[in-house]
């Protein structure tokens, strides 16, 4: 039986809350995005939609049985954007009521190493990125920062900015997302944001952009170049946002 | 002379200190001030040979009195521009980098000028004004200058995330020869004296709850290796004691690059002139995989070599040589072993240990298991076995099982480091293995 839901987090719960107690269900049941489905011949589809009640039961029982670690991490794994999320999580949660309060931990299980896979992959990009932004200082001092991360990292990496840079006003914008965290030395508020086609620049920023560019060409050791590590460590998919190796285009003149 | 010349020389002049970690201190942030620092560290960037940019590793100034041999900033190097920041210029650049997040903090060390006291004091000058005025909150990792009076050592230690007085050289001979002008005596006394204070420190804080922090992340060294002719057993040795007897959280070890004088580092001590620089990469490779033995895997400097095999093998890492000296304490039992035992096993990472012991307990694991869990069977396969059953059958004679195990793993960069997995076990504390 295929279940349909709307891709939301909240849908994937109720839906799965739906899942458990349809009677009659058979075993190979599955959780698909409705925007993605296409019907096959022989497909008995049930559509779902959200609903509060279901979906805080399923919160509730999560919590109660796993403990918010767990929680946490499902919604880690939501965040990957895996297509195949809706599946994987009523699939988890079947095996994980059998295996009782510790179930994450059980990584020999296919059903549960899938979860933690995905929740391990966004934990793994989310402290990239924090390390990662590039703020660049515009008029009127506020700090923007534009990055595209493979997953939907936003609203992970937001706190641990707002307790750093608490200080000082910014922006954190997902062009590929099109949204973005806005910062005011108060609080955080997340909004959709189109990609912005000028920015203007505070007069000091070129000097520190070229400073830091020098400084990261400097502190390499030639003799111990490696270019295969470095682009291991720093993938290609994220020099368009880094200041020291972003495409000379990109560069304050 | 403008603030980016100065940088690009001092960078240039700070770069073959290999440390740059930020990890060890945990601070909150404060509306009233600039920044915080997470326990595991943030590496901001990668250089082009592949080290992590975490911290702005910079020289206050490369001017210096000392003439020792393996320094590219000897006062004899006639070749190289010499610089001084200003304190302004620098607390600048380290707050404008900062808050653009390109660093976690700043890495200060200096050339020695006019006397150490003198250097210490001007190092001193800087991490007051970063933190008393411009009230950075960020990490800062400041160098120890040897022969400083005990009370700058004090007075600086309240500012700083680390501190830490390089070793260099792993003997007093090799210093004799290469770095006359400094002792021994005088790089280890301010390591005694800051294990001194951060316990008293430490001691106070338990009672008085405003006690200042001092040097919370604790402190490290570096030494050169393959300048001077020690073995790798003299080198794991000396990090085994520092570690122990002066509680170092870090030693980092440097393969020696040839910008020194060249003359007076005898060509057959000098190993990158012999074999290569990449040779040389590879010992240092090597024995950084012996340092993690010692801190993260409960094994004793004299287990991993010994006074007969006093060299690390090239060939396979030193769990495996010292797994092959051992061949009697295996096969292991993966559903049974400790948590020690399982460490020792070629192929078992701290993170992958742990996972078996956690699995375990829902039922047996059979080799399948252990694949998709991320242990390396390529090595593991020859040295346990799964409810009694072994990988196939295999030829366990130590000679032709190395040839098995030679070459390198891959896929390093896909493993989450321990510290950001288990931050508590492994962010600040050394020599901790509880789970």
């Amino acid at each position: 039986m295929i279940y349909l839901y709307d891709g939301s987090f909240e849908g994937a719960l109720s839906a799965v809350h739906q899942m458990f107690h349809d009677k009659g269900a058979k075993n190979d049941q599955s959780l698909q995005l409705r925007a993605q489905y296409q019907h096959q011949i022989f497909d008995v589809v049930v559509e779902t939609y959200p609903d509060e009640n279901r979906i805080s039961k399923v919160v509730k029982s999560i919590l109660e049985t796993f403990g918010s670690e767990t929680f946490r991490k499902i919604g880690y794994a939501y965040l990957s954007e895996d297509e195949g999320f809706g599946t994987m999580l009523y699939r988890f949660l079947k095996r994980a009521y059998k295996l009782g309060a510790n179930a994450m931990e059980n990584l020999s299980d296919p059903d549960i190493l899938a979860i933690y896979k995905a929740y391990n992959a966004v934990a793994r990009e989310s402290h990239r990125m924090i390390g990662f932004m590039r703020f660049a200082e515009l008029e009127q001092k506020v700090f923007y920062a534009q990055f595209e991360p493979t997953y939907d990292l936003l609203s992970l990496v937001v706190p641990h900015f707002q307790d750093r840079l608490s200080d000082q006003v910014w922006v954190i914008h997902d062009t590929k997302r099109r949204k973005a965290a806005f910062y005011n030395k108060e609080t955080v508020h997340f909004s959709d944001l189109d990609p912005v086609d000028t920015l203007y620049f505070s007069s000091v920023e070129k000097v520190y952009q070229q400073m830091w560019q020098a400084y990261f060409d400097h502190i390499a050791i030639d003799e111990r170049k490696s270019p295969k590590r470095h682009t291991q460590l720093m993938p290609k998919k994220y020099w368009n946002f880094l200041t020291e190796k972003m495409p000379s285009k990109n560069l304050l003149k | 002379m403008d603030a980016l010349d100065k940088l690009k020389i001092l960078a240039d002049a700070a770069k073959y200190d290999v440390s740059c970690s930020s990890s060890g201190s945990e601070r909150k942030g404060d509306k009233s001030m600039l920044g915080n620092t997470t326990l595991p560290g943030i590496c901001h960037s990668y250089a082009e040979d592949g080290r992590c940019i975490s911290l702005l590793k910079i020289l206050f100034t490369n001017k210096c009195i000392y003439d020792c041999a393996y320094c590219i900033n000897r006062s004899s190097n006639a070749g190289i521009p010499r610089a001084a920041f200003t304190p302004e210029e620098l607390v600048d650049i380290t707050i404008s980098f900062y808050r653009r997040n390109y660093i976690e903090g700043l890495f200060l060390s200096s050339g020695v000028v006019v006397n150490p006291n003198y250097t210490m004091e001007m190092l001193i000058k800087v991490v007051k004004k970063l933190r008393e005025v411009e009230r950075f909150n960020g990490y800062i990792h400041l160098k120890g200058i040897p022969g400083a009076d005990q009370l700058l050592i004090e007075h600086a230690g309240m500012y700083v995330d680390r501190m830490s007085i390089n070793i260099e050289l792993p003997t007093t001979q090799s210093l004799r020869l290469l770095a006359p002008q400094k002792n021994r005596a005088e790089m280890i006394a301010p390591m005694g004296l800051i294990k001194e204070k951060m316990a008293e420190y430490g001691a106070m804080r338990k009672q008085f709850k405003n006690t200042p922090s001092f040097i919370p992340a604790g402190q490290s060294t570096q030494l050169i290796v393959g300048a001077t002719d020690e073995p790798d057993l003299k080198i794991i040795k000396i990090s085994e004691a520092l570690y122990k007897r002066m509680s170092l959280k870090r030693v980092y070890y440097s393969a020696y690059i040839p910008v020194g004088n060249i003359s007076l580092i005898p060509a057959r001590n000098n190993e990158a002139a012999v074999f290569g620089q990449k040779q040389l990469l590879k010992r240092e490779h090597r024995i950084y995989q012996a340092d993690w033995l010692l801190r993260f895997y409960g094994f004793a400097a004299d287990e991993i070599l010994t006074k007969d095999d006093p060299n690390l093998d090239m060939d396979v890492d030193p769990k495996c040589q010292w797994a092959l000296r051992n061949m009697g304490l295996f096969p292991v039992e993966v559903n049974k072993a400790s948590l020690m035992e399982l460490l020792r096993i070629p192929g078992i990472g701290n993170i992958t240990a742990r996972r078996i012991i956690a699995s375990r307990r829902f039922g047996p694991l059979g080799f399948e298991n252990l694949t998709k869990m991320g242990i390396v069977m390529k090595r593991a396969k020859y040295f346990i076995t799964c409810s009694g059953k072994t990988f196939g059958t295999m030829d366990l004679e130590p000679i032709k099982l190395k040839i098995h195990l030679l070459d390198a793993p891959k896929g390093f960069s896909n493993q989450l480091s321990m510290v950001e997995l288990y931050p508590r076990q492994f962010g600040g504390v050394t020599h901790d293995l509880s789970v």
